[in-house]
């Protein structure tokens, strides 16, 4: 039996195709979120990869916040609850999750049973989320998948205080103008980042372990600032950024089982 | 046996006076609570003559705050209070405060120092048996000070001057706060046992006014031009005026610094030197967290601070003995009343400082003092002729602020100021 | 239509249209006085013979001129309230009556760009202490004073007294309301329980109240279902723009009780009867707690909420967190670990009515309601 989840959020499409709940036949990414043609060619994409079309689907979840636009969907569910199920399936036995994605950055905690008993999001101030990492990229002139090669070189992180993106960037500039390496600075840049996502994580909680999901965990240099942050030992999931469609897919498997 | 050492206290200078007696204050309050007297912790603008008088030793959560944002041990304790579910978004100073306080609860409630605590620059200071608020500088004060009474289980002692949409004070206004002097002084004699000592609330009411008599002297030097006296210097004394204006320690210290000052200017020793290009006014608390930074910037383009409305939030001159004097005194803060008292105040400083432009803090942390800054800017630009800038920062969360808008900022001032004066006949 | 339908219908038509509603007062010869938030005494406006109208800023508003008056970290319902001065909304008012019992409102007070005469005053703030009772009652004096000097009108005694019996009155059927709307969520969409609620900021309080009886009266009459989804208990400023309580429809979950400013918090508390009106009304802000905006250290509003819950079997307290209001922020850490302890579900969404985000709040109280 195959069930699809599709997560459509701000800035990506995200689609994951799973048998009888157990196994991920095929998962897909596109970097365009809602109000495009996003879920339609992630959705186009996934079955590409598989010999499967929409027919053969069981149960269709949506989540994201395109979650009411995608016609094909049987049920909505929150991306909260999709994150915790998927990051779970990923990590079990997993207590706290930390999704950083586009525009969001969300805390989860779990309890002994993997339900989710406290989350947290950020506000609408982009301080922490992947656009602002975005942003100090493009400042630096650095490509996003280089940033986390230049953290791992600094020796001896700037001290980048500012969330505002807006005064954050012209600290940068500053700091650029100061001849500091521009290693130091990129650190700087991601000890400010793991610093507005640990007080999301202390809000809920901190637990034994952390599972880190979303676009932002791509890049090793947040991981590592995050751990070194929180003192404890992060994972980070093995399809971090369809973490959630995992979840919406798992979903929809057990709506039917039922 | 007395450990204490011999102090020469004569001999000192005023910065040396004010590096002794400030942290003296502090550790009063740790021997006090050692032997087993009480300890208040107290709002900036609190009225301290009432605990002083029962021989209750006080600290001061701003000015502490203050310092640990100065030392740059703020980030630590604003997570503390973050984590314990304050929002960013409320004044730092109190975050601050409310971080620390944790730290002390929970080393107090089990025995073991805190990890964060044991790494922090701040100055110990002992858990409090009572606080004391004063809302004449912001209604924040209320509310930090009820968390504070309940988080710890200690009286709070309210002294609420009402917001004075008219001035002068009214008379119901006073009737009410003499009140409140009243209801406090019932408190204090139930939590220590005693009746009040009104004797020695008189002799510390008079040792008050000789301090702020004091104080306000400082304040005058600015009428010389180049000035002998950096208003920086009075951001760093009036940690005193506020810790120690119902002890001899400030007046101490303040007549050490008048006669610096009368010797300065019989020298010609200006702040600045020769350099002393432009005089500006600092209207709102100081970045604590750039001090250093915000003062260079300044001094890079000779603008020297002559002038600033906040420390004159100290002046509390009233006739000891008389309640209702001291009620007034106050409740008068002119951030305690109305926009034309306000730009009053404002404007004098202007005039007395000599000042050619005016730098105005809009602060994350303060919204008492930031909302009114574009009609205060605006009244004194129109009135008297002199530029304004405004920039955005924090007094201790340095997340809030960016030394490069600021520098801007003053650059703009520095450019407006030179425009002015050029335009006027290059007068310098 | 209904009975019922019809009923709900005149109060939406009231909520939705303040102005036109106002309006029309104004055009039967009644003078409109505006009340900025938060308590400002109504009843001595009432008794002056005019309509006090509620300004808690307005649904979604388009907020633009009022950034040349306000930093951003005012909060957005004081941002309102200054664009619909700058833009002429208010223009209507004959008087407005500011109090100043947080920071932004004693900046407000100073900055009013509207054209009505603007009346401040102060609440004491060491409320129970009777020194308190003396200055607010002298505050209301200096009301009274202003209000009969801008109108040109006498403003007695009596007039007070029969006003704050309108007002007890409606105080009386608005608690009743609540406790028959949380019977009713079928009827009572958070919406329309709202509605109902905000149509009393501007109608005449008898008018409201013989409304509100009537609605009573007819929602009784229908026999009480039982409700399958979710209930929650709204706790803060107010639960604005309409689209976030639809949120709630849309995920079955049903507004049973509110500590709401615009809401419960306006007419929880009778003002006590008495021979001196102004002593009578100083006396109810003294009476008066739970709301952050009027002090007391043994903050009592976590134990209040804790008791609603249970009051109204509510499965949660969901906290409408004004961005940028301190004094609500201040609760939060006090009450928080409260609800722990007692075992009461809560969250925290952020609002702002001016951008608020509905997306995001709806993924909150969506996962919310699945955590439930």
């Amino acid at each position: 039996m195959y069930t699809l989840g599709i997560d459509v959020g701000s800035s990506s499409s995200k689609a994951v195709i799973l048998e009888d709940g157990k196994k991920i036949i095929a998962q897909a990414v596109v970097e365009i979120g809602t109000g495009s043609s996003g879920p339609e060619r992630v959705l186009d994409e996934v079955f590409e990869k598989t010999n499967l079309k929409i027919e053969d689907m069981a149960n269709i979840i949506a989540t994201g916040y395109g979650r009411f636009n995608v016609d094909c969907a049987k049920g909505e569910v929150s991306e909260i609850t999709c994150h915790a199920k998927g990051a779970l399936f990923e990590c079990p036995g997993t207590t706290t999750i930390l999704d950083i994605g586009g525009q969001d950055v969300k805390s989860i905690k779990l309890n002994s049973q993997g339900l989710v008993m406290q989350f947290a999001m950020n506000d609408k101030c982009a301080a922490g989320t992947g656009r602002f990492l975005d942003v100090m990229s493009k400042v630096l002139e650095i490509p996003m998948s280089e940033m986390g090669d230049w953290y791992f070189k600094s020796k001896h992180p700037a001290a980048v205080s500012s969330t505002c993106t807006v005064f954050a960037e012209s600290e940068v500039i500053s700091l650029l103008s100061k001849n500091i390496p521009k290693e130091d600075i990129v650190a700087g840049v991601h000890q400010s980042i793991a610093a507005k996502a640990c007080a999301l994580v202390r809000r809920v909680g901190v637990g034994d372990d952390l599972t880190m999901t979303g676009g932002g965990s791509r890049d090793p240099g947040v991981v590592d600032a995050v751990s070194k942050e929180l003192g404890i030992p992060v994972r980070v999931a093995l399809h971090p950024q369809a973490v959630g469609a995992l979840g919406a897919a798992l979903i929809a498997y057990d709506k039917i089982k039922k | 046996m007395s450990e204490e050492k011999t102090v020469d206290i004569e001999s000192m200078s005023a910065k040396d006076a004010l590096g002794y007696f400030l942290p003296k204050v502090d550790e009063d309050a740790r021997k006090a609570k050692k032997e087993g007297r009480l300890v208040c912790w107290s709002a900036s603008v609190a009225p301290p003559e009432f605990c002083t008088a029962m021989d209750i030793a006080i600290v001061y959560p701003e000015t502490h705050a203050a310092g640990i944002g100065a030392r740059h041990g703020a980030p630590a304790m604003l997570e503390v209070a973050e984590n314990k579910g304050y929002n960013q978004d409320i004044c730092s100073y109190c975050r601050v405060n409310m971080g620390y306080m944790e730290l002390i609860k929970q080393e107090a409630l089990t025995g073991k120092t805190p990890e964060v605590l044991k790494n922090s620059p701040a100055s110990p200071i002992p858990l409090p048996d009572v606080v004391l608020t004063c809302n004449n500088i912001c209604n924040t004060l209320l509310k930090w000070y009820e968390n504070l009474a309940k988080e710890l289980n200690v009286p709070l002692i309210n002294i609420d001057v009402p917001f004075n949409h008219e001035f002068p004070v009214t008379k119901h206004a006073k009737q009410y706060i003499v009140g409140e002097f009243k209801h406090a002084i019932s408190q204090l004699e139930e939590l220590c046992g005693r009746p009040f000592d009104y004797e020695k609330f008189f002799e510390v009411q008079k040792q008050t006014q000789r301090s702020i008599a004091a104080w306000n002297k400082i304040a005058t030097y600015f009428k010389y031009k180049p000035s002998p006296l950096n208003g920086f210097d009075l951001f760093n004394y009036m940690g005193l005026a506020v810790a120690a204006r119902s002890l001899n320690y400030s007046e101490i210290t303040f007549n050490k610094f008048l006669k610096e000052l009368d010797e300065k200017v019989a020298n010609k020793k200006w702040a600045f030197g020769d350099n002393e290009k432009s005089r500006v006014i600092w209207e709102g608390i100081a970045v604590w967290i750039a001090l250093g930074h915000t003062f260079k910037e300044l001094k890079g383009q000779g603008a020297l601070m002559t002038g600033s409305a906040y420390p004159g939030m100290w002046d509390v001159s009233y006739e000891p003995g008389n309640l209702e004097s001291m009620a007034e005194a106050y409740s008068r803060t002119y951030i305690n009343c109305c926009l034309e008292q306000r730009g009053a105040v404002l404007e004098k400083v202007v005039r007395d400082g000599k000042c050619d432009g005016l730098i105005m803090h809009q602060n994350r942390s303060c919204k008492n003092m930031s909302l009114l800054n574009n009609e205060g800017g605006q009244r004194v630009q129109k009135n008297l002729g002199v530029p304004y800038v405004i920039f955005d920062g924090d007094q201790t969360d340095a997340r809030n602020f960016s030394e490069a808008q600021f520098d801007t900022r003053v650059e703009a001032l520095t450019e407006m100021m030179a425009d002015k004066k050029a335009s006027e006949g290059g007068n310098h | 239509m209904s009975q019922i339908d019809e009923l709900i219908s005149k109060f939406q038509e009231v909520s939705n249209h303040p102005q036109k509603t106002v309006l029309n007062y104004k055009q039967q010869g009644k003078r409109l006085v505006g009340m900025m938030p938060y308590y400002a005494p109504e009843e001595i406006v009432y008794a002056a013979g005019c309509l006090p109208v509620g300004m808690f800023g307005a649904q979604k508003p388009q907020i633009a001129a009022a950034r040349t008056y306000l930093p951003p970290f005012a909060c957005s319902l004081m941002q309102a309230d200054m664009e619909l001065q700058l833009n002429g909304t208010y223009d209507c008012l004959d008087a407005v009556i500011f109090s100043v019992p947080c920071d932004t409102l004693r900046c407000m007070s100073q900055k009013w760009h509207g054209k009505a005469p603007v009346i401040v005053f102060t609440h004491p703030q060491n409320r129970k202490i009777r020194p308190a009772v003396d200055f607010l009652k002298a505050e209301y004096e200096h009301v009274r004073a202003e209000l009969e000097r801008i109108l040109g009108v006498k403003i007695s005694d009596l007039a007070i007294q029969e006003a704050i019996n309108v007002y007890n009155e409606n105080r009386r059927a608005m608690r009743e309301f609540c406790d028959v709307a949380a019977q009713y969520p079928q009827i009572f969409t958070p919406v329309k329980r709202h509605d109902v609620i905000k149509a009393r900021w501007f109608m005449d309080k008898a008018e409201h109240t013989a409304l509100i009886r009537q609605l009573i009266d007819a929602v009784k009459k229908e026999p009480v279902q039982p409700w399958n989804g979710k209930k929650v208990v709204l706790s803060g400023i107010m639960a604005e723009p309409d689209e976030f309580l639809d949120i709630f429809n849309e995920f079955n979950i049903a507004v049973v009780a509110d500590d709401l400013a615009q809401e419960s918090r306006q007419f929880r508390t009778d003002v006590p009867s008495g021979i001196d009106p102004l002593e009578q009304l100083a006396q109810q802000w003294q009476d008066f707690d739970g709301c952050p905006l009027a002090l007391n250290p043994d903050k009592p509003r976590g134990q209040m909420l804790i008791d609603m819950t249970k009051k109204y079997k509510a499965d949660a307290v969901v906290v409408c967190m004004m961005r940028f209001c301190d004094p609500e922020e201040f609760d939060y850490p006090i009450y928080k670990p409260e609800f722990e302890e007692a075992g009461v579900r809560y969250t925290v969404l952020d609002l702002d009515i001016e951008s608020p985000s509905l997306e995001q709040l709806r993924t909150r109280i969506q996962a919310f309601s699945e955590i439930l």
